[in-house]
């Protein structure tokens, strides 16, 4: 034992020593193999220069986009044949290619930074050849897609993990555009965004061209994948309830408890006021004997102390109040 | 002999490794840094935090509400088989806690796939509830009575917990040609704050329903034509039995409340988009959906009125139809535009259900939206472009034939939007966009309230705020400028009015305001360090009249203030650096004219403030390990209102003296401080 680790021993230094002089002893250094293939076929004509010296690695400020990275992602799987190519999306850039000098090369054919000059029809038509089918049929209508948005505004395609597709970091994309919504979602009565349970793409299809970009083709529906208790049809429907959930909600985040828009009775009376407690000011009664239906409309659960199934109501008890959402 | 073998052998094989290290060392090196660079990464990270005090405003959905301590425990594995392209990822998020949840995926890359995800989402609710309540949360409840009939109080918490798992698969079945199924399964149990209806007493909800959703979608995408079809179920079961029964102890007598029943819908729909030309691209969708509830409706005994059926045989048919063109006629001009129809035809037989007073009858409600949009684009020179559209609304309303028509309505709402935007874009360091828009709502002739006497009467005065005559304008304005490299800033402002106008009646909405100024801005130091802020301002008003004795005349107010900052860093090339503070204030103002009394007292105003300071480390221990520190401090403030009586006493549920008297108990101020440590394991 002892002689094999003397002789391992022997050749590692061997091995160093004569490392070192072909090293020292290399008279010239052999002719530059040609760049070979690092990712995408075909890629060894970029790679060849953007290589691992000109990538830097995940880092926190995620300033340069990291070239390599995208032998990470789906568009870097070469065993699908529907993999691109560099070229496939940045054109065949001869002239990036070809700069030879000192100074920066001429951009490739397209580019999609932030500073880009590559039409956003041009930008998003690499993306579309491939990506038009499914959500994003529609894209050329969506409110995203007129407001001339290029995918690479949200979408970091060389990234390991895409910012925008990702629940945590997903916000961080949508409010760099959406600031009242950055607010919103910090109000006391809000979904549970900041809390990573849902994103943005949670109710919106950003490529899609539905009302609002939702995931569904209304308010409503996006509204019941989650709220269906509130779907009905009810015995006693409440007409606003089934026509609009945002005419009472803001689901982006409210000061008021369950996301209402406004706090009650204000909220009911924009609509109701045929006189009796409808009619009341908004205040707080002083104490438990204060207490009647003319004065709970903005206390505790306000008009909703009474009208507790404000969604709607299955009750067919014989009382009048069975219409009123109080059963 | 046999130890010269042995040496002999020894040597020839030190030699021959020796001499293969020496020529692949150097190329084994680099392809171990590429691999590092191109092969999918992962991460495991495994630690505990502790929080020093209870967060009930803030750790409604985090699962995170109680001090103490939580175990942190994170995965995002990522693994991919080049060679046949097929991936397996396992993400899992907060597993040490309640909001646990997590993704497994199996796909061989444009071939087949699946996944299985689980989730919980607890939502607890921010307040305690202090009340003698019987039975809260399940079908029998009996509320505290008076003197001898009272039951002792405790403390209880509500809240629902939604349990979801969720299961789909796909398959390439030709190129341009897959198949998608997706189910989805969520439990959602727990307890709701509630009321008995008949009087202002304190009930706990029971909450225990599933929905159920299935969706099947066969995908073409080929050069031209994209089609998208399939079909879309979805199931709400009420597991409850629909019906809870409270009383009052000692009070003769029960109120009967009802709840959501099961109910399910069934729609078809096909999307399709084609490429007439390079330039021009024509879309279309089609859907048909019929939900339905023949749930038996809860047996009500005697108290049901005379020959009130047991179904309500609920059905809702809707259609959708939308057609989409967009196109380029010419290099500097783009138009868009579309045409939609969207039908909700409630088709439930109309059945009285209740005999007394003027009797009640069932209300199917049936609607149709129409609406059409024309947006064009043209550049103009220096890369500015102006965009000029219309958008148009109809939606017509089925009118009730028969029963009381409580609020005034309109059978037919029209709204015309006219749009102007100049915008400028592709510029190196300044961008942006102004935008005008003016809505123009007005509709038929309002069909008024059939409320007897003076109260229909007042009534026919209002403006409900969703079918009123309104004039809104809104204003939006963007600048996007970078006046050094490594500094960019973003300017954006957003207004909005809305004007109920002066023809429309006097009560209700009269008038609304929104403005919001937001700047954002980053500054990069160097490769290194990164420095971004952002400051907010926000305000909201609106203005209505509701038609007491004297008017009230309500002025209703938001300002909200928030900021953002945060620094990110390389301390030392080990050692990373991050910090971010959060800060909202939000003063919410009820400005009314009255009338108040000595036990009626005016709103005072609310104060809601988030400080949120988080400061994170991370150290790399090795190549494949990381410990990352987390130190956040937290505050939130509030001066609600909600569950207090004027002066600050908590609310009692009731108007009787001695019943129920349920009171809801919100701390103002909750601060709480948290630590957390965790491993981080790094692998491919």
């Amino acid at each position: 034992m002892k002689i094999r680790k003397l002789l391992a021993l022997t050749a590692c230094v061997s091995m160093f020593f004569s490392g070192a002089a072909l090293a020292a002893d290399a008279p010239k250094a052999p002719a530059k193999e040609a760049p070979k293939d690092l990712i995408l076929k075909g890629d060894a004509k970029c790679t060849g220069c953007h290589d691992e010296a000109d990538d830097t690695k995940p880092t926190m400020l995620d300033l340069k986009p990291s070239v390599l990275s995208i032998g990470k992602t789906k568009h870097g799987t070469v065993a699908d044949g529907r993999t691109p190519t560099c070229t496939d999306c940045h054109g065949e850039s001869e002239k990036h290619v070809g700069h030879k000098g000192s100074g920066k090369p001429p951009k490739p054919d397209r580019w999609y930074s932030k500073k880009s000059n590559t039409p956003i029809e041009a930008r998003n038509g690499s993306c579309l050849t491939c990506h038009q089918g499914g959500d994003r049929i529609g894209w050329q209508n969506s409110a995203h897609g007129t407001q001339d948005v290029a995918c690479s505004s949200c979408h970091q395609v060389h990234a390991a993990r895409d910012k925008v597709r990702s629940k945590v970091t997903q916000t961080e994309v949508c409010f760099t555009c959406h600031k009242e919504q950055r607010n919103q979602v910090n109000k006391p009565s809000h979904h549970p965004i900041v809390e990573g349970k849902m994103t943005c793409s949670s109710c919106h299809n950003v490529h899609g061209d539905n009302p609002k970009q939702l995931i569904k083709a209304s308010t409503n529906e996006t509204c019941y994948t989650c709220h269906m208790e509130k779907r009905g049809p009810f015995v006693h429907n409440h007409e606003p309830v089934s026509e609009d959930c945002s005419i009472c909600h803001q689901p982006h985040g409210t000061t008021v408890p369950n996301l209402l828009k406004a706090r009650v009775p204000f909220l009911c009376q924009d609509c109701h006021g045929d006189g009796s407690h409808r009619l009341q000011v908004g205040g707080l009664p002083t104490n438990q004997a204060a207490s009647g239906t003319g004065t709970l409309g903005t206390v505790g659960r306000g008009c909703l102390s009474c009208h507790t199934n404000i969604h709607g109501g299955n009750s067919t008890e014989n009382n009048a109040t069975a219409g009123r959402f109080r059963r | 002999m046999n130890i010269m073998n042995t040496m002999q052998q020894t040597f020839r094989l030190t030699a021959l490794s020796t001499a293969l290290m020496m020529a692949f060392a150097p190329a084994l090196a680099d392809e171990a840094e590429v691999n590092e660079l191109i092969k999918p990464d992962s991460t495991i990270s495994i630690g505990a935090g502790y929080w020093s005090g209870e967060r009930p405003q803030m750790g409604i959905y985090d699962g995170m509400r109680e001090s103490g301590v939580h175990g942190l425990l994170d995965a995002d594995v990522v693994k991919r088989n080049d060679a046949t392209g097929t991936w397996y990822k396992f993400k899992g998020q907060n597993l040490g806690l309640d909001s646990r949840e997590f993704r497994l995926d199996v796909e061989k890359q444009g071939d087949i796939g699946g996944f299985f995800e689980y989730s919980k989402t607890p939502r607890e609710a921010p307040y305690t509830v202090n009340t003698g309540l019987q039975g809260a949360g399940t079908s029998i409840q009996t509320v505290s009575g008076a003197g001898a009939n009272a039951f002792a109080k405790r403390d209880i918490t509500l809240g629902t917990e939604r349990e979801m798992f969720r299961l789909g698969a796909f398959k390439s079945l030709m190129p341009g040609l897959d198949f998608k199924i997706d189910f989805k399964n969520e439990d959602k149990t727990g307890t709701r704050a509630w009321n008995f209806g008949s009087q202002s007493y304190f009930l706990v909800e029971p909450v225990d329903s599933t929905i159920r959703q299935l969706e099947g979608i066969l995908r073409y995408s080929g050069k031209s034509l994209q089609l998208s079809g399939g079909y879309y179920g979805s199931w709400f079961q009420q597991n409850n039995g629909g019906m809870v029964t409270a009383t009052t102890n000692g009070v003769a007598g029960s109120t009967l409340l009802s709840q959501p029943l099961s109910n399910q819908a069934h729609q078809g729909f096909l999307d399709g988009g084609y490429n007439f030309t390079p330039t021009t691209r024509g879309t279309f969708k089609a859907a048909y959906t019929r939900a339905t509830q023949d749930s038996d409706l809860p047996i009500w005994g005697a108290l049901s009125a005379p020959g009130a059926p047991g179904h309500l045989d609920g059905r809702i048919d809707t259609t959708l139809l939308q057609l989409g063109l967009s196109s380029r006629p010419l290099p500097k001009l783009a138009l868009t535009g579309n045409l939609r129809y969207h039908d909700q035809n409630d088709k439930t037989p109309l059945t009285q259900f209740v005999t007394t007073g003027s009797g009640t009858w069932n209300t199917p409600q049936s609607f149709t939206k129409t609406s059409g949009k024309l947006e064009g684009t043209y550049r103009l020179p220096a890369n500015f472009s102006v965009t000029g559209g219309v958008d148009y609304y109809n939606q017509n309303r089925s009118t009730p034939i028969v029963g009381t028509i409580v609020v005034p309505f309109r059978s037919e709402i029209n709204e015309l939007t006219y749009k102007l935007q100049l915008r400028r874009s592709l510029d190196d360091n300044l961008n942006g966009s102004i935008a005008y828009l003016r809505s123009d709502r007005n509709g038929s002739l309002r069909t008024n309230s059939t409320v007897a006497g003076a109260n229909g009467a007042i009534q026919n005065l209002y403006n409900p705020m969703h079918i009123s005559d309104r004039i809104r304008d809104k204003l939006r304005f963007k600048l996007d400028w970078d006046p050094v490299e490594k500094l960019s800033l973003q300017f954006a402002v957003e207004a909005a009015r809305d004007d109920y106008g002066p023809d429309n009646n006097p009560y209700g909405l009269i008038s609304g305001k929104a403005m919001l100024y937001s700047l954002d801005a980053n500054y990069v130091f160097n490769d290194d360090w990164k420095l971004s802020g952002w400051l907010s301002h926000e305000n909201t008003r609106s203005r209505q009249q509701v038609a007491s004795t004297p008017i009230n005349d309500i002025h209703l107010a938001e300002t909200t203030n928030s900021l953002g900052l945060g620094l990110l860093g390389k301390v030392t090339s080990k050692l990373h650096f991050g910090t971010n503070i959060e800060w909202q204030r939000s003063i919410t103002k009820h400005d009314q004219s009255g009338p108040f009394t000595a036990t009626f007292r005016p709103l005072e105003d609310i104060e809601n403030k988030l400080t949120r300071l988080k400061i994170n480390g991370t150290y790399a221990v090795h190549k494949n390990g990381d410990i990352r520190l987390d130190l956040i401090h937290e505050h939130w403030y509030s001066d609600d209102w909600t569950w207090n009586f004027a002066g600050g006493n908590p609310y009692a549920s009731g108007t009787a003296a001695g019943i129920d008297g349920t009171t809801v108990l919100v701390r103002p101020n909750q601060v709480s401080n948290f630590a957390g440590l965790r491993y981080i394991y790094k692998f491919q």
